[in-house]
């Protein structure tokens, strides 16, 4: 085979006294695609930002080569040389990597400015090829406009031209597709296939395996600043030798039945018969809602079952979050109504419903803004089981105990400040409160999309457990087509603030009647 | 804020509480003694700050002049809260307009800068203390009744209210539990940050012989009697005016320390 | 066009604003007891004449009702009629032609200088190690809590009494503006400093730096193209307030460094309690302010069209 375009021997970082990239060596030859892989803290970010010569920390290394070009010893402004010519890169979040007080055209152009002295208006005409090369419709306005100004789809591309215009040979795509929803997910994943075709390398980051699994042609699986395994992707997600790699395989839920564990640790209990009943804990009828005469939501009807999981399916904008709002009695609908255990819930008096609350609880995505910071963990659970009397009588303490138990969380942590645990640990304290009052009823929305996915995979395999031993509906709210068609008994779709199809999980995900189904379906990303 | 840091602020406060409520404790003399055969001495072991033009002893002065200082800028700052939180929380709740009218009163507070609104005052009713703590306490409202509006909005619309409500909780446990307590944090920090301003612009009042009439101790008019001595004297302008520095930069410490920001004066 | 609606409201704020000090300051004149006439001209201790405190009846309409009077103080004012000072037996709109412009240009230049320093040390601090950082924030919090009337006698002190280099009083020379810019920049910068820092560090930590660099921009450029607007945003918020902190302390400075201008005036005035200076004054720098705000927010829209950074 030709030379590699980067070569990595034992790569080294470290921030002050802790190595963040320990040993870390592989190789990416032009026209390829590598996928490095790992949870948060693995290292793969720092690696990423060490082939610019920006990974923050001390870094070293056996080897370090870009282009044929050895890099371990290379001053800034040869770095710069590099930067943006050879090797480039497209940061996650384009809202925050472009800047917000800037037109997009200069942030683009910059990229030109930084190297050689071309004529303004010769730079110009590049940023807008560059913009129409990944298809953005009207580059001439757009290049003026900011990208607060401009769409999801229109930034994410605006940001893939930012790193193309320099005509590398390397790219690397740092979770450029986290945090997207299914459709821009695709985007990007066919813009990266673009450049990939275009006989340019890619190094993309990610720690969605689904995801990785439609562009890489190699994957490296990083843990801790290691690569704990490497090699072609057919073989690492086909056959994969290390521990580690099966269990971030093993918590992809897309494919996986209701109530198969995701995680290796824990153990849903087998299925004792489930409650095969008809009467709806949650009957929601028609509910419409506009937002200064936008309708966000519109004739908005379904019914959870007892004991069963209802799953809302959409992507962002679809009014999933402003349903669930209504359903809480939070937003107050237009029109419509919300019956839960076969009474009125909406539209009531807040005064007439507050003992009817006991039966409905809510886990929000980010469960931290949820809480109010001056409490502590057993603060916060006694004065959920207290109903706001107290938030330190002993009196509560075995039922603390208990719930703490009951959400596998260590019972040491009570004494902690939630700000002090981890995202999955917090999202284990919201479900403990929620579930204080015993309701019938849970409002899941997004609960698992800020997660990593072997923590998204524990915290999936307790929502499971805790349905099977309390008997508790969900009406499970997310963008992430995987995780609903793990966890639901049935599902409703929802698009421009309408339900267009609703059924049993198998019929939805098997047999799509509506065209929008369909669309959203073949943008899943699958594993099995 | 950690606990060195605790231990550091409370003795600070407590130092200053100490000098303005039990001067002598800390400097015995009298700071009104005159003896002219004393004029002018510079500072050493005999006088610690020097003597001022009239044979009075520095020290003793600046010990003294703690009271008015603080007192004036404690009372002006709590006049200004205590207006502040009655503005902004009806800003907050009120209906669109009437939010917009005392939004713009507000604004009219703000237009006329804090020192000439002091003079403007003192114009209107004559050089005082009294006076001094009106003008100096209103023209530091408008800045914290904006930042109790903000505060208030921001939290009404919490997701912390919103779990609140869904977990059944009535109007009263919510302001009780969590609005109130949660409110109160950023003021206490933004009190602390405006008392050192307080007594920074209460002094200047002095300084241009508004305030308190010489030949009490106070630093401003402390101050105003040290220019004239500029030149012969410079310790009689150097410790009163360190006195000030100090109590300031002080409360600027502790207020960051307690999570505030220059932004919101 | 929407600037237009913008230009029309702010306008109309402003008129509203202007209208509320005035009346306040009504009020503030009818609430000094005694004969309002004689409140007028300096107070029971002043002896003014009978002729003088019955043309001052006359002029204000003080025999008429409240509400006549009321209307006849605001359409004076319409007509930036501010009466005749009787103090200086001048009209007061003459007086404030005199000492404005010394006024407004040592507060802008002031400004200017405060700017200038606190985004010196801003960038500064960018660089500098964990001590130099701690004085730098050392530095910041004690320039803020230096009154203006000590810093600028401590100045006169060393660099005009001791050293000899800068004049005490103003001589018309650059040098004769320095010592009272500094004085007043001083404390300002160590203000805006404190303000700048915080989101030029966020700048230059955030993910849009981050880009920057990856496409082979210097640190320099970064700062330059990024880090620099967004520290400048809360700073420019302020502009509003910190020209006004800049007006009080000219009252202070102009005192010290015996200059003419709108400060001194007041003071004067104050003390003689000529209440037409005093209200001029005070409605003039209410002016001043909404004008100055104008411009701030003008400035700001320009660099943050979307208002994503504030």
């Amino acid at each position: 085979m030709n030379q590699p375009v980067i070569a990595v021997e034992n790569l080294r970082v470290s921030f002050g006294g802790t190595t963040a990239v320990d040993g870390v060596s592989f190789t990416l030859h032009a026209g390829r695609a590598l996928a490095l892989v790992g949870e948060s803290g693995s290292g793969k970010s720092v690696t990423a930002r060490s082939l610019l010569g920006l990974s923050g920390g001390r870094a070293a290394a056996d080897a370090l080569e870009i282009c044929g070009q050895d890099a371990r010893d290379l001053s800034d402004g040869q770095w710069r040389q590099i930067r943006g010519t050879r090797i480039s890169m497209i940061l996650q979040d384009a809202l925050m990597a472009l800047d917000p007080l800037r037109p997009v055209g200069r942030e683009i152009g910059d990229a030109l400015k930084a190297h050689g002295s071309a004529p303004a208006s010769a730079r110009r005409a590049q940023v807008i090829d560059a913009l129409a090369a990944v298809r953005v419709p009207e580059p001439e306005r757009r290049a003026r406009q900011r990208s607060t100004e401009l769409s999801g789809g229109m930034r994410q591309r605006a940001l893939i031209a930012q790193a193309l215009i320099g005509d590398p040979q390397v790219v690397i795509a740092d979770e450029a597709t986290t945090a997207l929803d299914s459709q821009l997910t695709a985007l990007v994943l066919s813009q990266l296939r673009d450049i990939k075709e275009q006989g340019r390398a890619v190094l993309m980051i990610s720690h969605d395996l689904a995801q990785v699994a439609q562009l890489a042609d190699d994957i490296a699986v990083m843990r801790q600043g290691k690569i704990v395994e490497f090699g072609p992707a057919i073989e690492v997600l086909g056959s994969p030798q290390h521990e580690y790699t099966k269990t971030l395989l093993q918590a992809v839920p897309s494919g996986v039945p209701r109530f198969s564990s995701l995680s290796p640790g824990s153990a849903v209990p087998q299925c004792p018969a489930r409650p095969n009943t008809t009467s709806a804990a949650l009957r929601v009828n028609s509910l419409s809602k506009s937002f200064g005469g936008h309708p966000a939501v519109q004739d908005v009807s379904f019914e959870l079952p007892r004991g069963k999981t209802l799953g809302i399916v959409g992507e962002s904008g679809s009014g999933k979050t402003t349903t669930a709002r209504m359903v809480l009695g939070i937003e107050r609908p237009d029109s419509g109504t919300v019956e839960l255990l076969g009474q009125g819930f909406v539209p009531q008096r807040e005064s007439a419903r507050r003992e009817l609350r006991r039966q409905m609880g809510a886990i929000y995505q980010n469960p931290l803004g949820s809480f109010d910071p001056r409490y502590s963990v057993s603060q916060l659970l006694t004065d959920a089981l207290s109903q706001g009397r107290t938030k330190r009588s002993s009196q509560y303490r075995d039922e603390v105990a208990r719930l703490l138990e009951q959400v596998e969380l260590d019972p040491a942590l009570g004494g902690r400040n939630p700000v002090e645990l981890s995202g999955g640990q917090r999202q284990r304290l919201a479900i403990a409160r929620a579930l204080a009052a015993k309701p019938a009823v849970l409002i899941l929305d997004e609960p698992v999309s800020a997660l990593d996915v072997s923590v998204q995979a524990t915290v999936l395999d307790l929502l499971d457990r805790i349905q099977l031993e309390t008997g508790t509906s969900y009406l499970f709210i997310s963008h992430d087509l995987s995780v609903i068609e793990h966890m639901s008994d049935a599902v409703a779709v929802m698009y421009q603030g309408r339900i267009v199809e609703q059924g049993p999980t198998e019929q939805i995900f098997g047999d799509p009647q509506q065209d929008y189904t369909k669309q959203l379906l073949s943008a899943m990303p699958r594993l099995r | 804020m950690s606990r060195t840091a605790k231990i550091l602020s409370l003795a600070f406060i407590a130092f200053w509480l100490l000098t303005a409520l039990a001067p002598s404790l800390i400097a015995p003399g009298d700071p009104l003694a005159i003896n002219p055969a004393q004029a002018f001495q510079k500072p050493g072991l005999g006088h610690l700050f020097g003597t001022d033009e009239s044979g009075r002893d520095v020290y003793t002065r600046v010990v003294h002049g703690a009271r008015d200082s603080l007192f004036i800028g404690i009372a002006a700052t709590a006049l200004g809260m205590g207006l502040a939180i009655v503005l902004g929380t009806a800003a907050a709740l009120s209906p669109r307009w009437l939010d917009e009218a005392i939004l713009r009163v507000l604004e009219a507070l703000y237009a006329v800068p804090s020192l000439l609104m002091a003079l403007l005052i003192i114009a209107f009713t004559g050089p005082g203390v009294g006076p001094a703590i009106v003008a100096v306490g209103l023209s530091t409202a408008p800045g914290y009744a904006r930042l109790v509006r903000s505060q208030i909005r921001t939290l009404r619309r919490s997701e912390m209210l919103e779990a609140a409500t869904v977990l059944g909780r009535g109007p009263w446990a919510k302001v009780r539990n969590h609005l109130v307590p949660n409110a109160l944090k950023p003021l206490l920090a933004l009190v602390t940050l405006g008392i050192g301003q307080a007594v920074i612009w209460a002094a200047a009042l002095s300084f241009l012989g508004l305030g308190t009439p010489p030949p009490a101790p106070e630093w401003g008019a402390m101050l105003s009697a040290g220019r004239t001595y500029l030149h012969l004297a410079w310790w009689m302008s150097l410790f009163p005016g360190l006195a000030i520095v100090v109590v300031a930069a002080g409360a600027t410490l502790i207020g960051r320390a307690l999570g505030g920001k220059v932004k919101a004066l | 066009m929407a600037y237009l609606g913008w230009a029309a409201r702010k306008i109309g704020g402003a008129l509203v604003v202007l209208w509320l000090v005035a009346t306040a300051i009504f009020i503030g004149i009818r609430m000094i007891p005694g004969d309002p006439a004689e409140a007028i001209m300096g107070g029971p201790g002043s002896q003014a004449s009978a002729e003088a405190l019955a043309a001052a009846r006359a002029e204000f309409g003080l025999d008429r009702p409240i509400g006549v009077q009321y209307l006849m103080y605001l359409g004076k004012l319409a007509q930036l009629d501010f009466g005749t000072s009787y103090s200086l037996k001048r009209p007061v709109t003459e007086v404030m032609g005199e000492v404005l412009p010394n006024t407004l240009w040592l507060a802008l230049v002031s400004l200017a200088a405060a700017w200038l320093l606190a985004l010196l040390f801003a960038a500064a601090s960018m660089r500098a190690s964990r001590l130099g950082s701690w004085l730098g924030s050392m530095f910041e919090i004690i320039a803020a809590a230096v009154p203006h009337f000590w810093l600028g006698s401590v100045l006169i002190m060393l660099f005009s009494s001791a050293l000899g280099w800068l004049p005490a009083v103003d001589n018309g020379t650059a040098a004769g503006l320095l010592l009272p810019v500094l004085t007043l920049a001083l404390p300002l910068a160590g203000f805006l400093t404190q303000l700048m820092r915080d989101s030029l560090a966020a700048a230059m930590g955030s993910q849009f730096a981050l880009a920057a660099r990856a496409r082979g921009e210097s640190r320099l450029m970064v700062f330059w193209r990024h880090g620099l607007r967004h520290a400048s945003l809360p700073a420019l918020n302020l502009t509003g307030w910190a020209f006004a902190s800049l007006l009080s302390g000219a009252v202070v400075v102009e005192a010290i460094f015996a200059r003419p201008g709108l400060g001194r005036s007041l003071l004067s005035a104050v003390l003689a309690r000529d209440i037409p200076m005093v209200t001029g004054i005070a409605l003039f720098s209410a002016l001043v302010y909404i004008l100055v705000m104008a411009v701030a927010e003008g400035i700001e829209k320009f660099i943050d069209p979307a208002g994503a950074g504030a």
